[in-house]
């Protein structure tokens, strides 16, 4: 099932939609944003998503980690 | 014979007591609007204009004249062809949110000339319908010329007609500022804020720097309406002395939810012409300066006469002040194939221009024009899309608006559930403007909604050239499409 999410790079100006699939990992929300914005920030090898104030295990599952259609999902380069 | 003075009144003030009706028969609270007050209450309302029928021909015939003339002198395509090409993109930017919304106005208008509580309310009203009826169509004769030459400008009459982005964003504002508001709601959303605080000052501006840039034909339109504006503006104050008198909370919360959803229309639309879209020689001040300035003196001075306080969000407005419109700009600019105008690059000398006018966060901006700069640098000349987002942005479920709200590092958008729905906004603002009218707002699709329900296309390209109804030709570009010197070197 897809799961579109708003999407919040810091960084950026914009929020995106990020659509994942729910048996996606986590860490690929990651990257799909900063790919989607990558004309404005440069991508960044390493990034945390962060729902609800707390960082998400990269490794979970965007089912698992209770990601449900348009949360709001921030991610935040590791290195910034 | 009568003076002047000794018949005025019989003409513009002429109310009666009802005996055959009662009063609220025909003065209905819904059409008439809230808080519903007798007839006595408003029977002292009154305006400085004072403008009798004759007056308001004359004077109108005579400003139609001046416009006619400056357009037969400087209205060609020549004359277009000879301004600076950034400034032309303000121009279209202008020229496409202005008319429509402006008859918008119109209905709004004579809603008050029907419903307004006195009868001198009602005559300035009617006057007001018909200036909105003349701003809609100095804009559509003037930009009409210019179509042949330029597609772009087709968007003057096209633009409210569309599903694209800031169409929708435009008449959510305006189907409710004026199409849908109460004479009450009217005369203090759009009479005292919109356009005493707005438009009226904010027409001096455009006027100097359209001056500046010289383009006399622009200059000499947005003069020419302003001084309408002026007029029929007076329409707001003693409406809102009334309500004051006997609602204040209607009055307070009606003046700060027209003040942030007016502010954030005027970010867009002049934040991007002050302080990136006119050329750098020809920049007299900043958005900021000018809004200091102009703006925020003028509202504080009416919030003062009145004795209502300052919004509660405007810690979060100075704030915005500083980089909302910058936020949206970029972001636009690297969507500009979503929009009916072209975006101008900033490059080193603007950039060092901005930073010194936006001290506190320019240096949140600078990273991502450094980076589109990159991008440019890496494609060469020519080739939009390496600049160019592939992604659907997000849209506030309020103001409709792309979610642009705080800065770089931490972005302001506040989601909500609300009878089992999601919703976002971009700012605490927005998000209390709905939750104090949720049946008005709830059932309205932001962009990215009508996707998810199959009502626009998810791909970016079918969206710009089957739901923006934009085209190869008319779809926005850079204004050298990356052919600046400085990149060059």
């Amino acid at each position: 099932m897809l799961v579109p999410l708003y999407g919040f790079l810091k960084g950026d100006t914009v929020g995106l939609v990020v659509l994942v699939h729910h048996d996606h990992k986590v860490g690929q929300i990651a990257s799909s944003l900063q790919q989607a914005a990558t004309c404005r920030v440069a991508p960044r090898p390493a990034a945390g998503v962060y729902f609800q104030g707390k960082r998400l295990d990269p490794d979970l599952t965007v089912a698992d980690a209770g990601l449900q259609a348009l949360d709001r999902v921030d991610v935040v380069p590791e290195d910034s | 014979m009568l003076k002047r003075d000794e018949w005025l009144d019989l003409a513009r003030k002429l109310d009666w007591d009802y005996s055959y009706v009662d009063e609220k028969e025909i003065f209905p609270e819904v059409p008439s609007g809230r808080p519903w007050l007798p007839q006595a209450v408003w029977r002292d309302w009154d305006e400085p204009y004072r403008t009798s029928y004759t007056e308001y021909v004359t004077n109108q015939h005579a400003k139609d004249a001046s416009v006619y003339a400056v357009r037969d002198a400087v209205g060609r395509v020549e004359d277009a062809q000879k301004l600076d090409p950034s400034w032309l993109n303000a121009l279209k930017l202008h020229a496409a949110t202005l008319p429509l919304a402006e008859f918008a106005a119109v209905v709004g208008n004579l809603r008050a000339a029907r419903f307004g509580r006195d009868s001198a309310w009602r005559t300035t009203a009617a006057f007001g319908a018909l200036d909105e009826f003349r701003h809609t169509q100095i804009p559509l004769l003037l930009m009409h010329e210019l179509v042949r030459w330029d597609a772009q400008f087709d968007w003057t009459h096209r633009f409210f007609h569309t599903n694209n982005w800031v169409a929708i964003a435009g008449r959510h504002l305006i189907d409710e500022l004026l199409l849908a508001a109460n004479p009450i709601e009217f005369a203090i959303g759009t009479n005292i804020v919109f356009e005493t605080g707005f438009t009226n000052l904010q027409f001096v501006g455009l006027s100097s720097m359209a001056h500046a840039a010289g383009d006399k034909m622009f200059e000499k339109m947005v003069s020419s309406i302003q001084t309408d504006e002026a007029r029929h503006a007076q329409i707001g104050p003693p409406v809102l002395k009334v309500v004051i008198e006997h609602d204040p909370a209607v009055a307070q919360y009606l003046v700060d939810k027209w003040f942030w959803r007016s502010w954030l229309f005027f970010a867009v639309v002049t934040g991007f012409a002050m302080d990136y879209l006119t050329p750098l020689a020809h920049r007299t001040q900043s958005f900021r300066e000018f809004m200091e300035e102009w703006i925020l003196d003028q509202f504080q001075r009416t919030l003062d006469e009145f004795g209502l306080r300052k919004p509660w969000y405007w810690p979060q407005f100075l704030s915005a002040l500083e980089i909302y419109h910058h936020m949206v700009y970029a972001s636009a600019y690297t969507y500009r194939a979503t929009v009916w105008f072209n975006f101008a690059l900033p490059g080193p000398d603007e950039r060092a221009w901005l930073r010194a006018k936006y001290p506190r966060t320019w240096d949140l901006m600078d990273p991502i024009w450094e980076r589109v700069t990159e991008r440019w640098r890496q494609s060469g000349p020519g080739v939009e899309w390496y600049s160019h987002g592939a992604t659907p942005v997000t849209f506030c479920d309020l103001c409709q608006l792309v979610l642009c709200g705080g800065t770089p590092l931490y972005n302001t958008a506040q989601t909500l559930a609300y009878e089992g729905r999601p919703y976002i906004f971009c700012s605490e603002p927005c998000r209390w403007i709905f939750q104090r009218e949720p049946e008005r707002y709830a059932g309205h699709k932001d962009v990215v909604k009508r996707i998810l329900a199959g009502e626009a296309p998810a791909n970016l390209l079918e969206l710009v050239r089957h739901y923006f109804g934009l085209t190869p030709g008319t779809w926005g570009r850079d204004v050298v499409s990356g052919a600046y010197p400085w990149l060059a070197g």
